[in-house]
């Protein structure tokens, strides 16, 4: 009797410790949050960029500086057994592929950061590269959630 | 009895005294190759997937689409003389284009979106032969549909296009405006209509509810409402609209998912003008929920 309360008192912590709500409390809801305050950053720039707001270069900066803080932590949020909401199968099929989508993105803006875009034109191609590795991570590694 | 059906499905067909007199343009046919999305179906698959940049031009069929009605199977459209068109005339090319019929006389499915591409002003379908002919020959037949029945009958298709083929302008009158220049890119080369608006229970497009969205043929959910209507894009401006189909981005900064994708990669390809232009198209549509 006590060898089968020992037994699944193992299984029940090796189920906790390789649980997905081991890495977060909710890591589907976390991702989600922060990729929804990436594309709040996204915004600012997009609308410089489309002419729609003056450019304003603390504003550029500030929203690179989200980004690159939500690239740090973004591959940590997709644990085994996390699959669900818009992220796609592909991402635990293809793990290698995905973190090296999610080391572009976080390149690109390191790279902006470092070019410190003072002016609209400068602006342009820094965060074109940026906004070019979105697309190709979410192309291959996000589906559309209903 | 039988007479008036074989009558009723009989392919129609334009011949070569209808054409215009026009020197193909290959140039200006390049335009409506990304227009019509020809490399989104008809590109070989490159290792299973999507063909991607140059290989979009190496139009060897191949892709099976899976639907309710069986296997289609994208033929091969390269300028190969025996595998593809090459040895087409212009006047196979339209019929094919515009009126769903092949050189040897048999109707076509309608997974081919002739019924847009007959909108299209023959003088472009013309261009765009022309600009086909530039690319490379690609080897290889592609297997014939595997289709259960009735849908296997090709005859039957002549009875649909009866219903739902026809070249006249769905919804806005034609005029020399810019509209209109997005009218023909939308309702013609772009076939938008074909995923965008509902079809019934015959697979025709239902037009009281032209590019109010509907169930996607490809799994769940829908295929978004482009009217000014509905809770989808209705918020976005001409300028968003255009910028979308520029860069892929919404205004949210979120990006095109789905079969939309490869159709915005298209669309890049267009000039600023005809983004407007579809832009100006959209808006002026009537709102449909």
């Amino acid at each position: 009797m006590s060898n089968l309360i020992s037994r699944s008192l193992v299984a029940t912590i090796a189920l906790v410790f390789t649980s997905p709500l081991f890495a977060g409390d909710d890591p589907v809801h976390e991702r989600h949050e922060l990729m929804e305050g990436v594309g709040d950053a996204a915004k600012p720039i997009g609308q410089i960029l489309k002419g729609e707001r003056d450019f304003d270069a603390a504003v550029v900066m500030t929203s690179l500086r989200t980004f690159d803080e939500a690239s740090a932590q973004f591959g940590e949020l997709f644990p085994p057994g996390s699959e669900g909401g818009e992220a796609a199968p592909a991402i635990w099929e293809d793990r290698a592929g995905f973190e090296e989508a999610l080391a572009a993105w976080a390149d690109a803006v390191d790279a902006a950061i470092a070019a410190n875009p003072q002016t609209l034109e400068e602006t342009k191609p820094v965060a074109g590269d940026v906004f070019k590795t979105c697309k190709g991570c979410h192309d291959n590694y996000r589906i559309e959630d209903e | 009895m039988i007479a008036a059906a074989w009558w009723l499905t009989s392919p129609q067909t334009v011949g070569t005294g209808d054409l215009p007199d026009h020197t193909p343009d290959p140039e200006a046919g390049e335009r409506f190759f990304w227009a019509g999305g020809c490399a989104s179906c008809h590109a070989s698959p490159v290792d299973g997937k999507r063909a991607k940049g140059d290989d979009k031009l190496l139009l060897g069929g191949g892709l099976e689409l899976e639907t309710d009605y069986g296997i289609f199977r994208v033929p091969n459209i390269s300028p190969h003389p025996d595998d593809g068109i090459g040895d087409w005339s212009v006047v196979e090319f339209v019929n094919a284009m515009q009126r769903g019929v092949s050189p040897d006389g048999r109707h076509y499915y309608p997974s081919f979106p002739y019924t847009s591409y007959a909108r299209m002003p023959v003088v472009d379908v013309i261009d765009l032969k022309a600009f086909l002919d530039t690319l490379p020959p690609v080897e290889g037949r592609i297997a014939p549909h595997d289709l259960g029945l009735p849908w296997s009958l090709r005859r039957g298709v002549g009875a649909w296009k009866r219903r739902y083929l026809d070249t006249a302008p769905l919804t806005l009158p034609a005029s020399p405006t810019l509209v209109d220049r997005g009218r023909l890119l939308v309702e013609g080369a772009g076939h938008c209509g074909e995923c965008h608006t509902p079809r019934d229970r015959f697979g025709g497009l239902q037009r009281e509810h032209w590019l109010a969205g509907a169930p996607n043929p490809e799994g769940k959910g829908r295929v978004p409402n482009i009217t000014p209507g509905g809770k989808n894009i209705s918020q976005w401006s001409a300028a968003d609209i255009a910028y979308y189909l520029e860069s892929g981005f919404t205004p949210e900064f979120d990006t095109a998912g789905g079969s939309m994708v490869a159709v915005q990669e298209n669309m890049a390809k267009l000039s600023d003008q005809d983004r407007d232009a579809i832009a100006a198209y959209l808006k002026a549509l009537p709102a449909r929920d």
